[in-house]
């Protein structure tokens, strides 16, 4: 059933590859002009490939996380754990948030999306400072 | 003198899972579990957000998803052999079972869903704003529109540029039918931007 599809599938597949491999920087392998996919086909994969953001989660919904896993794993207790911390982010990451700041349309990063909300490589350091700077005002407010 | 038997077979090399160590690390002491965690919270989350489009929702899944899967980790065995996991495809598998329940508890109480187009906030380059937004609403439009498993996996290829053999193993398919899923949902979205065209 699947049969017919199989070559066309494959040629899909190894368009993704390649588009998938240069995004990361890596050596790709780029089909020859019989293995390509028709154009509208190409159109679809740069559209998907270059459109969808990847979401990431708030600083404070990981940190409260990490602690209940802490919790959960027989860790140092709440009272015990830092109070915040900041999370660095994979460097391809932040440097797609960078680069969407100035390249155009057509070589533009992956977006990247904080909880719910869209982060330019500003408001991200501006956001993991800002909760760096509550953490340690409210850190600091305990110690008093 | 070593001879071929029935039950004899050709020892095979198990490919090096790069979480090994921190897996192994955590089974030893739990707390370790945190190194996998941060390594994985963003993939997962992403995942869980493509699907049910709610903040609040994602966490809840996310928080559901590294509970069990530190509650599981004694169980967790990397194999090479069919059906091969890694830890990531483990862990995506909790999160594919995890997001099913979800959505089965969503269809009876919905709510309403938070669109990613809609929440890019204006910069000072509109035109190129109202382009981005232009696009990410006809891609997701598109995604939105397709079955439950070639969503799934052109969020795993294309957001967490996963293989076809790895989605295959977090959704329980063969590479080839996996190809082939993402051949039909990219076909999809071809014929409706040649449709918006006209």
């Amino acid at each position: 059933m699947l049969g017919h599809e199989e070559g066309p599938a494959l040629q899909t597949d190894a368009y993704i590859d390649a588009l998938l491999g240069r995004h990361a920087g890596l050596p790709v392998v780029v089909p020859g002009p019989e293995m390509l996919p028709p154009t509208a086909m190409r159109r679809a994969i740069e559209l998907l490939e270059r459109a969808l953001p990847r979401v990431h989660p708030s600083f404070l919904f990981e940190a409260r996380l990490a602690t209940q896993l802490r919790a959960a794993a027989g860790g140092a207790t709440t009272a015990e754990l830092p109070l915040g911390e900041l999370v660095v982010l994979p460097p391809r990451e932040l440097a797609g948030v960078a680069a969407a700041g100035g390249a155009s349309v057509g070589t533009m990063d992956r977006r990247l999306l904080v909880g719910g909300a869209i982060a330019s490589g500003f408001s991200l350091a501006g956001a993991a400072a800002m909760f760096a700077w509550r953490r340690s005002r409210s850190r600091r407010r305990w110690l008093d | 003198m070593l001879r071929r038997g029935k039950g004899l077979q050709a020892p095979r090399l198990t490919p090096h899972d790069a979480d090994r160590p921190a897996v192994e690390a955590a089974r030893r002491d739990p707390r370790a579990f945190e190194a996998l965690y941060r390594k994985y919270v963003a993939q997962v989350y992403s995942f869980a957000h493509y699907e049910l489009r709610n903040v609040q929702a994602a966490e809840d899944v996310t928080a559901q998803v590294f509970m069990r899967a530190l509650a599981g980790l004694p169980g967790f065995r990397e194999q090479a052999e069919p059906p091969a996991s890694s830890f990531r495809v483990w862990l995506f598998q909790i999160a594919r079972n995890t997001l099913s329940n979800e959505r089965r508890r969503a269809r009876r109480h919905p709510e309403a869903s938070i669109e990613l187009a809609e929440m890019m906030p204006a910069t000072d380059d509109v035109a190129r704003e109202v382009a981005a937004r232009d696009e990410l609403a006809r891609a997701w439009e598109a995604i939105d529109r397709l079955p439950e498993a070639g969503r799934r996996a052109i969020v795993l290829r294309f957001v967490h540029e996963m293989s076809t053999r790895e989605i295959g193993e977090v959704l329980g398919r063969t590479d080839g039918s996996v190809r082939v899923l993402i051949h039909r949902a990219v076909r999809r979205l071809a014929r409706q931007l040649e449709r918006d065209a006209d």
